[in-house]
C-alpha cells in the first residue's frame, strides 16, 4: 500500500482520509486555508512529477499557479463548493497539462481544508477539439441534407436541427431547441430511444438503426402528416445522440393508396373479365389486343380479329349510319364513351350490349388509341323486362281481383235478392200452415240469406275501398270524428258508452275513409266491451312524419296471437250467436289505412281493455 | 169528357218494366199484400216498354199508364235510354217514372234525374223492405199525388 506520509501528524482523519484519497482515479490534494499542501495522493504524484514528500508545506501556487487558486480556496472555504473549473497546472518540470478541478470543502481538527479533485483534461480537450471540427462538418451536412433532420439527446430533447425540419414542421429552430421531440412526432420515436427493463438506451437504438419507422409528425398549426424516419447514432460530447431523418411520406401514401386502389379495382375487373370483352383498339379502330371474354362474348378468336376494324362488332344499319366513328370521336373529345345497344357476334346473331370506350393517352396527351371493354346484358335486359312485366301482371291481377270482388258481389246481390225474398214469402205465408220441420228448415234458410247478404253487403264495401277516387284534402280530424260518433249516436245511448277525446290535428287525408276507420273502432270498443260501462278514448300525437291516433277502450281486450289475425278479412274472434257482424270492419280499416299510406295496430290486455293505433303520413299542407 | 174524381171506380195503370220474373211476381205479391187496386202491365225490356208506351203493333190497345215503375238495367235498351225517350216525347213526358233499381250507384241516381226521372228508388235487399217501398210508392203517386189527367181525354 501506498501510504501517505511525512505530514506533520498523523491525526485520525489524515488516516481514514487517506484510504479514500488514494483510491481516486482523480489526483486529489488537500489545502489548508494557508493555501498549504497538506495531503495528496498517488495520483498526483503522478500527474505532477513531485515527490509525495518534497512539498511538504507547500504552497498549491506551486501546482496551480495561475492566480485563481487563492480565489478559488476563497470560495470554497466559505462553503461552496465549485465544480468543473478549466485550468493549466504545472508540473514540477515547468510542462504546463489542462485540468479541471473540483473544490470541496472539509471541515477538520485542524480547520476548513479544501479538497480539489483535479483532473488532467489534455486528452478530452483533444477529443473536444476534434468533436467540435466534426460536428461543425456535421451541422454543414446535416443543413445540406434533403429530409429533415433532427437530433436527439439521450432524454428526449431536440438538440440540432436543420432548416428542412424547420420547414416541415412549421417551427423556427429556437422554438424547437431543446424541446421534447414528442411535440413533433408523438409517438413511437422517443419511445425507442429509452431503456426499458431488458435492454439499454444504447441496444434499444441499435435496434432501430437504418431500418425506416413510419410514424406520423405534428405541425406547429397541430396538422398531422405521415413520416419515415431512419435513425443513426452520432457520439458526441454530451453523450450519445440520435440523428433521425424524417421524410414526409404524404405523397408516397397517397400513391400507394391510389395504386392499392386501382390494384383492386383491377382485381375486381380480372375477377369478372370472363364475362367482359376487354379489347384495345389503335386510333383508327383496328383491334389490337382481344381476350379471352370477348372471345367468348363475340365469338371470333384473336388471330381472326387482330388488325380488323372494330366496326364489323356493329349492325349494318349502324355501320351505315356511322356510328362506329362517331362513338370513337365522342370518347377522344370527352375521354370515354358509355353507350348500349345491339352488337353483332361473328355467327350473325345480336345481343345487347353495354359498351365503354376509353382513349387512351400517352403522356404528352397523344391518342394512343382505345379500351374498349363490352358486356353483354340481353340476359340482364331480359329478366329486367320479365321484371318489369311480371309487376305490371300483379297490377294488373289486383285490380282485376278488385274489380271481381266488386262484381261479383254486386251481381251475386241479384239472384241473392230473389233466393232471400221467396224464403221470407214463403216464412211469412206458410209459417204454420206447413208442419214443424217446414218451419225450422224455412228459418234457416232465412237465416242463411241474411247473413250472405251482409257479407256481400261488406264484401262490396271492402272492395270499394280501393275503386275510391276521393280526393285527399286537408281534414279536420275532430269533424270526421264528430261524424263517426254522430253515425253511431243509437249504439252509443244504447250502451250508455263515454267517448271523448284529446285535441285532434287536421291532416291532409281522405276524411270520408277516416269517418269509417274511427267508426269501425268506436263501434268495436262498444261492441266487446266488458263488464263496466264502455268508455273510450281518442288522442292523437305526431311522431317524426306520421300522426299516431290512438282509440282506447277499456272493454274485454284481445289475447295477443290473435293481434294480427283480426285485421284479417271475415276473420273473427267469437261466434256468430255471441256477436253478430261478418268480421270486416278492422281488415277494412287496415286497407283503408293501406290505401292512405298508413298503419294500424293494436296492444291489449284480455279484461283491461285495447287500445288500437293507426298511423297516417302527416303530409303536405294544403 | 169530365171525369168525377173517383179512382176506385177505375183502375190505375202502372207499367211495370222489369227483365226479373221474379221481381214482376215480388211486386205483384206486394202490390196484391198492399190492397191496391191497380191494373198492372209488364214490359220485360226495353223496347217492349217503348213500343207498349206508343200502343205499337200488338200493343195498339193497351191503356196508357198513369206511372211507370222503371228498372235501368234491361235487356236490348236499358232503362237509361227508355226514361231519356219518355222524357224527350211531348205525349208521354207528363207520365211519372219512378226508377226501382237494385243499383245505388252516385252516378246511376244523378244521370236519372237528370234525365227528369220523378223518383229514384233502390229496391231493398229483403221482403220487408221491398213490401214496404211498394206500399209507399203506392200510397204516395196513387193515393197523396195528383196525377196528370190523360192527354187525349
Amino acid at each position: 500500500m501506498n501510504l501517505i506520509s511525512d505530514l506533520h501528524e498523523n491525526t485520525e482523519w489524515r488516516a481514514k482520509y487517506r484510504g479514500l484519497l488514494e483510491d481516486s482515479p482523480d489526483a486529489m490534494v488537500v489545502v489548508n486555508p494557508s493555501g498549504e499542501i497538506v495531503l495528496l495522493n498517488d495520483q498526483a504524484e503522478k500527474r505532477f512529477g513531485y515527490l509525495r514528500d518534497e512539498p511538504p508545506g507547500q504552497k498549491v501556487e506551486e501546482i496551480i499557479p495561475l492566480g485563481l487558486a487563492e480565489r478559488l480556496i476563497a470560495e470554497a472555504m466559505s462553503g461552496q463548493t465549485s465544480g468543473g473549473i478549466e485550468l493549466n497546472a504545472r508540473r514540477k518540470d515547468g510542462t504546463e497539462v489542462p485540468i479541471e478541478i473540483v473544490l470541496s470543502p472539509l471541515e477538520t481538527a485542524e480547520g476548513i481544508l479544501v479538497t480539489p479533485a483535479i483532473r488532467e483534461i489534455t486528452e478530452r480537450k483533444t477529443v473536444e477539439k476534434h468533436l467540435a471540427q466534426m460536428e461543425a462538418k456535421y451541422r454543414g451536412l446535416l443543413e445540406a441534407a434533403p429530409d429533415a433532420m433532427v437530433v436527439v439527446n439521450a432524454s428526449g430533447e431536440i438538440a440540432l436541427l436543420n432548416v428542412q425540419a424547420e420547414k416541415q414542421f412549421g417551427y423556427r429552430r429556437d422554438e424547437l431547441l431543446g424541446q421534447q421531440v414528442k411535440n413533433i412526432i408523438p409517438d413511437g420515436f422517443a419511445e425507442r430511444l429509452v431503456a426499458d427493463g431488458t435492454r439499454t438506451a444504447a441496444e434499444a437504438l441499435a435496434q432501430q438503426i437504418g431500418t425506416g419507422i413510419e410514424l406520423n409528425g405534428r405541425r406547429k398549426d397541430g396538422s398531422t402528416f405521415p413520416i419515415e424516419i431512419m435513425l443513426s447514432p452520432l457520439e458526441s460530447v454530451e453523450g450519445i445522440l440520435v440523428t433521425a431523418a424524417i421524410r414526409d411520406i404524404t405523397e408516397r401514401k397517397r400513391v400507394e393508396d391510389s395504386l392499392r386502389n386501382s390494384e383492386e379495382r383491377f382485381r375486381l375487373m380480372a375477377s369478372g373479365i370472363k364475362d367482359y370483352a376487354n379489347v384495345m383498339l389503335d386510333p383508327e379502330g383496328l383491334v389490337v389486343s382481344w381476350n379471352e371474354g370477348a372471345e367468348r362474348i363475340k365469338g371470333y378468336r384473336a388471330e381472326e380479329i387482330i388488325g380488323q376494324p372494330f366496326s364489323r362488332f356493329y349492325p349494318a344499319e349502324d355501320i351505315h349510319n356511322g356510328k362506329p366513328a362517331r362513338e370513337l370521336a365522342r370518347a377522344t373529345e370527352r375521354g370515354s364513351f358509355e353507350d348500349e345497344g345491339w352488337r353483332v357476334r361473328k355467327d350473325g346473331t345480336r345481343f345487347l350490349a353495354n359498351v365503354m370506350i376509353t382513349a387512351l393517352r400517352d403522356e404528352n396527351g397523344r391518342l394512343r388509341g382505345f379500351g374498349k371493354i363490352t358486356r353483354d346484358i340481353t340476359e340482364l335486359k331480359e329478366s329486367e323486362e320479365h321484371l318489369g312485366k311480371t309487376m305490371a301482371e300483379l297490377k294488373r291481377s289486383n285490380d282485376d281481383l278488385e274489380l271481381f270482388a266488386y262484381v261479383a258481389s254486386h251481381d251475386l246481390q241479384e239472384p241473392l235478392r230473389m233466393v232471400a225474398s221467396y224464403t221470407q214469402l214463403l216464412a211469412r205465408r206458410y209459417k204454420g200452415r206447413l208442419d214443424s220441420d217446414a218451419d225450422e228448415f224455412i228459418a234457416y234458410a232465412v237465416d242463411g240469406c241474411n247473413r250472405m247478404q251482409e257479407l256481400i253487403q261488406d264484401l262490396l264495401s271492402y272492395s270499394r275501398v280501393g275503386a275510391s277516387t276521393d280526393a285527399m284534402r286537408q281534414t279536420s280530424c275532430e269533424d270526421a270524428l264528430a261524424r263517426a260518433v254522430k253515425n253511431l249516436q243509437a249504439t252509443i245511448e244504447a250502451s250508455k258508452a263515454i267517448v271523448d277525446h284529446d285535441p285532434l290535428p287536421a291532416i291532409n287525408t281522405d276524411g270520408t275513409r277516416l269517418v269509417q276507420v274511427f267508426q269501425n273502432l268506436i263501434g268495436n270498443a262498444i261492441k266487446y266491451r266488458g263488464a263496466e260501462l264502455p268508455q273510450i278514448h281518442i288522442s292523437a300525437r305526431e311522431a317524426g312524419r306520421e300522426w299516431i291516433f290512438s282509440v282506447r277502450d277499456n272493454g274485454m281486450g284481445i289475447e295477443p296471437q290473435y293481434f294480427d289475425r283480426i285485421f284479417v278479412i271475415f276473420q273473427r274472434l267469437h261466434g256468430q250467436k255471441e256477436y253478430q257482424g261478418t268480421g270486416i270492419g278492422l281488415a277494412m280499416c287496415k286497407k283503408i289505412l293501406d290505401r292512405l299510406g298508413g298503419r294500424i295496430w293494436v296492444e291489449s290486455q284480455v279484461s283491461k281493455g285495447s287500445t288500437f293505433y293507426f298511423a297516417l303520413p302527416v303530409g303536405e299542407q294544403i | 169528357m169530365m171525369e168525377p174524381d173517383a179512382p176506385s171506380a177505375q183502375p190505375i195503370e202502372v207499367l211495370l218494366v222489369e227483365d226479373s220474373p221474379g221481381d214482376v211476381r215480388l211486386t205483384q205479391e206486394a202490390l196484391k199484400d198492399a190492397k191496391v187496386h191497380v191494373n198492372l202491365q209488364v214490359a220485360r225490356d226495353g223496347i217492349e216498354a217503348l213500343s207498349l208506351l206508343k200502343q205499337e203493333g200488338e200493343f195498339a190497345n193497351s191503356p196508357r199508364p198513369d206511372l211507370i215503375l222503371l228498372d235501368l238495367n234491361l235487356p236490348k235498351k236499358d232503362g237509361r235510354e227508355v226514361l231519356q225517350e219518355i222524357k224527350e216525347s211531348p205525349t208521354l213526358k207528363s207520365i211519372p217514372v219512378v226508377i226501382l233499381t237494385t243499383s245505388a250507384s252516385n252516378t246511376d241516381i244523378l244521370r236519372s234525374y237528370m234525365l227528369h226521372a220523378n223518383c229514384y228508388i233502390t229496391k231493398p235487399v229483403n221482403l220487408d223492405g221491398f213490401l214496404k217501398v211498394v206500399k209507399t210508392i203506392d200510397g204516395f203517386w196513387l193515393s197523396v199525388v195528383k196525377l196528370p189527367p190523360h192527354p187525349q181525354t
